[in-house]
């Protein structure tokens, strides 16, 4: 299945979410925050997209719009494309590029011609293929096929319902099969996730925090999905748990060819289970690499910092640090230019005001920063799919040059 | 605002190290008596600052017992950075909250062990509080000794909580206060436990001091010149020394530079912050009276912490010493403390304001005035921890329990706290209790460890044994699931089963639900406690080795 021709299940392109902020007399707009601000990737069959990011960086915000859970402000997610329109929209997007890049509002240049027709040829598939255009009648089927588990299994399950009820549900949405049948595949549902049939017939208060999430993961499961969003899944619970669930997340998706997008502030985490890592700051993604690549690797100063933060439990390996001052910037009000700029050990003039490009530096490796202004000239821009292997980089991490040479 | 503005999210490098800003901090005798009983074992080794023996606190639920600590015991030795790590739920933080006896009682209750801090045991008279039952048809007079006996043995503990032992809370957020500022709170803190120091600035501050002004003009100088920061400092420093005040070498800096980036002319406001150093007869006269206080609370406090050691309680002295203070309290009629911060409010508040900034500045935050301003919302969870950190160092703490300090925080931003603690470790020495449930965490601060486990301490070892040589098959197991980032390869393994329910515990060893080499045994007993190897102690019994003394 993993033999680079996976097709693709979602290309997002240009995703934004503005939240309005309201306030004063009138509850009038008084700004944006800027959770998520063009972000572009897409997800393959079988394979685990990891998704990096401090707290507040807008990751969780991606996720729900992959799922159509929130509207976007701008930009499409589409389904399925096929492969000639995947390319085709890869094409458009390229000409589109220097229209639509900081989103800073009145930087861009006006629009051509040439621009103006890709916009309509893009609106024209978007018809056909983009989440957002379906109606909500029509996006049915297609929930079954978008999942998602949520990050805190305590309130993620309704404390009302039977274990039963919970799983239940959705396929009763759906109408899967007889109310018996149901109840078979929620028996089946509960065995594959490494629980047993009598743990139906209780509520989830009386399950621990492993076994809550393991519930979460049996609900996403029980509609045979093709993609899975994977929240923060293992962040509220202990270590020897996580284990548990990353374990069963891996077997399930070797079994069924899932894909997932695994959201988590935990690297450690997201290298042993993604192919594929995005790196996000404050609204957008400044770097994309396979995994192994990225973490042995990294090429944006951010990703950099972030790595060498990561504490290594190993109290004999002592490692070269970049510490990052400060905190992140409100959303609200993003640094011009670079967003990263205020917290930039490798901070140049430029960077505070012109947004870099997101640019491929190296074979499928992408970055967003002027210390890497010579990309490999786009051709198509699509990424050949990674061969699927989880992270054969060896025994490398531990020397992996953290510091970029520049 | 106006002036930090240009660079506000940049750590200036020109932050004052830490030994240089709290030089008492290192001289800090150790006021009451001797330190605890030099241990028998290596030359080398610091004497004991904490010594946890065998604590076991309980909860009295509606749905039983729930045995959250039972029996654990542990030292910590001067200067030492002990870690603790376990899954939810197994007594960590519990611990903390019993060591500085901030358990709630209704619910929790310390039934047993004792917590020797220099000596002197922090538990003692507790027995008393647990009798109090205020119940229908009791004796009167029995009530209210009851009532006297806990309010004494909380009066001990003042003698320890803050002062001696400090503590860093789990979520920055929850634990300051929301309607006070960051520098209201900071002063608090100072003005409980260096309240006398600050006194005898103000008293001894010389705001007349012909020379001062030519200090400020060469420290106005020396700012408008553009000078390095250094040099700024140094003058800063010199106009501290004329005056004899250190907290006007901070204040003068950042009043001097905020005036001549705002083009104002540095030299009246620097005269204005003189003016409010001057104390007027009355203020003197109540400064004087308020240090009496504090010096009586400071002896009576070092005769608690004699008691404590001592293991009695000498009423007669203690009531003498009571009696003194009430005396001194009621001499003049106006004399309550409240009423000596009423007048003598400015200076004190100035004093107490700029300290917090110096307090702010020693832990490396980039604005430290616009942060001690503010209020705890407005500032990010990083900030906040930075914060709670000055907080818990500004008395000099001997023992500082940090409870999960970085877990509700980014790898970025720990990163920035475990960089700040590790550097404070270094200046202060503080002996740190470092509490939390990530072992990367532990591996890059602690040096020593102790594995919990539902209650009970099954493994303490230095940090590289415990890392190379893991004993107890909990630790195997909890060293096993850890993704790392540097060993992707790495096949996850985990424990089966999770944390058991502390009311109804597995018998014997507790662990052996879970365990993969349980024995029959396991069921029955709980495993000794034996030591294998140098400082390498576990609880099992797959060792064999000779048991551990306590």
């Amino acid at each position: 299945m993993k033999d680079g021709t996976s097709a693709t299940i979602l290309v997002a392109r240009n995703l934004r979410k503005y939240f309005p902020i309201r306030g004063g007399l009138l509850s009038s707009h008084l700004g944006d925050v800027r959770a998520v601000d063009g972000v572009s990737f897409d997800i393959r069959e079988g394979e685990t997209v990891g998704l990096v990011g401090e707290s507040g960086c807008g990751k969780t915000t991606v996720g729900r719009l992959l799922l159509r859970l929130i509207e976007p402000t701008s930009g499409h997610s589409f389904y399925r494309p096929p492969p000639e329109t995947e390319a085709r929209l890869n094409t458009l997007y390229d000409t589109l590029r220097p229209f639509t890049g900081g989103g800073d509002g009145g930087t861009e240049p006006p629009l051509t011609d040439e621009a103006r027709r890709a916009l309509e040829e893009i609106d024209a598939i978007a018809d056909q293929y983009s989440l957002y255009r379906r109606s909500q009648r029509k996006m049915r089927p297609l929930r079954g096929k978008l999942q998602i588990v949520f990050q805190d299994p305590f309130s993620s399950l309704s404390p009302r319902q039977l274990i039963r009820d919970i799983l239940t549900e959705p396929l009763a949405i759906h109408h899967v099969g007889s109310r018996s049948e149901r109840y078979r595949r929620a028996e089946e549902l509960v065995k594959d996730v490494g629980l047993n049939p009598d743990h139906l017939w209780r509520f989830p208060h009386e399950f621990s925090g492993g076994q809550r999430q393991r519930i979460g993961v049996a609900r996403a499961l029980a509609l045979a999905p093709e993609f899975i969003v994977l929240d923060e899944p293992t962040s509220a619970l202990d270590v020897s748990v996580q284990a548990q669930v990353l374990n069963l997340l891996r077997v399930l998706q070797a079994e069924r060819g899932l894909a997932y997008l695994f959201i988590s502030h935990h690297l450690s985490v997201v290298r042993a289970m993604s192919n594929r890592v995005l790196v996000m700051y404050l609204g957008k993604v400044v770097e994309e690499a396979r995994t192994d690549e990225l973490f042995t690797r990294p090429l944006h100063p951010y990703t950099q910092a972030l790595l060498s933060a990561i504490p290594i439990p190993d109290p004999e390996l002592k490692r070269e640090r970049i510490l990052l001052k400060g905190d992140v910037p409100s959303p609200a009000a993003p640094p011009s230019g670079c967003r990263f700029h205020t917290r930039c050990p490798a901070v140049m003039p430029v960077c505070s005001k012109v947004d870099p490009p997101y640019l491929q530096v190296r074979p499928d490796h992408f970055v967003a920063c002027h210390l890497y202004p010579e990309g490999i000239p786009p051709k198509g821009a699509t990424i050949p799919a990674g061969d699927g292997q989880i992270a054969s980089a060896g025994m490398a991490g531990a020397e992996a040059p953290l510091v970029a040479s520049h | 605002m106006a002036a930090a503005a240009p660079t506000p999210t940049t750590i200036s490098p020109e932050t004052p190290s830490l030994a240089a800003l709290l030089p008492e901090t290192l001289a800090k005798p150790l006021s009451e008596g001797t330190a605890a009983q030099p241990e028998a074992a290596g030359p080398k080794k610091q004497p004991v600052v904490l010594d946890v023996r065998d604590l076991k606190t309980y909860f009295y639920t509606y749905d039983g017992v729930v045995k959250a600590l039972d029996g654990v015991s542990f030292k910590i030795r001067r200067g030492e950075t002990v870690g603790m790590v376990g899954e939810t739920g197994c007594g960590k933080s519990v611990t903390a909250f019993s060591v500085t006896r901030l358990i709630a009682d209704p619910p929790g209750r310390i039934v047993g062990g004792a917590v020797l801090y220099r000596g002197a045991n922090v538990l003692r008279g507790l027995e008393h509080e647990a009798k109090f039952k205020p119940m229908k048809g009791s004796n009167r007079v029995k009530v209210r000794r009851s009532f006297r006996r806990i309010k004494a043995s909380q009066e001990r503990m003042v003698a320890v909580r803050g002062g001696g032992i400090g503590m860093i809370f789990q979520e920055p957020t929850s634990a300051m206060n929301p309607i006070f500022s960051v520098s209201n709170q900071l002063s608090e803190t100072l003005l409980l436990h260096r309240g006398d120091e600050i006194m005898d600035t103000l008293l001894q501050a010389t705001p007349n001091a012909p020379e001062r002004r030519a200090a400020f003009e060469e420290l106005a100088d020396a700012v408008r010149s553009g000078q390095p920061t250094d040099n700024v400092r140094a003058a800063a420093k010199k106009v501290g020394d004329v005056l004899h005040c250190p907290s006007m070498a901070t204040q003068s800096f950042y009043t001097a530079r905020e005036a001549i980036a705002a083009g104002r002319d540095p030299l009246p406001l620097l005269e204005r912050a003189v003016r409010r150093l001057r104390l007027s007869r009355l203020a003197r006269s109540y400064l004087l009276q308020q240090r009496r206080l504090i010096a009586l609370q400071k002896e009576l406090n070092a005769s608690y912490m004699q008691e404590m050691r001592d293991g009695t309680f000498d009423h007669s002295q203690r009531r003498s010493i009571r009696r003194r203070r009430v005396a001194t309290r009621y001499r003049g009629g106006w004399l309550s403390i409240r009423g000596i911060r009423g007048r003598a409010r400015k200076p004190l508040n100035e004093e107490t304001f700029w300290r917090s900034v110096t307090l702010l500045e020693g832990i490396a935050i980039a604005n430290p005035v616009q942060v001690a301003r503010s209020y705890p919302h407005e500032l990010s969870g990083g900030m906040i921890q930075r914060v709670m950190i000055a907080m818990a160092l500004s008395a000099n703490p001997d023992i500082l329990l940090a409870d999960e300090p970085t877990t509700a925080l980014d790898v970025t931003i720990q990163a920035q706290i475990l960089e700040l603690m590790r550097d404070l470790k270094e200046r202060v020495g503080t002996a740190t209790l470092f509490i939390t449930h990530d072992l990367a965490v532990i591996a890059e601060v602690a040096e020593r460890v102790c594995v919990m486990y539902a209650g009970h301490v099954v493994e303490t070892a230095a940090v590289r044994d415990l890392f190379r040589q893991p004993l107890h098959p909990y630790s195997q197991g909890l060293l096993a699931s850890i993704p790392r980032v540097d060993q992707p390869e790495k096949q996850l393994s985990s424990i089966k089963g999770s944390v058991p329910n502390l009311i109804t515990p597995p018998p014997g060893c507790r662990f052996h639900p879970r365990c993969a080499y349980a024995m029959p045994i396991c069921r029955e007993q709980r495993p000794p406690t034996t030591v294998e190897g140098t400082d390498h102690t576990v609880a099992c019994f797959l060792y064999k080795g000779p048991v551990a003394v306590e």
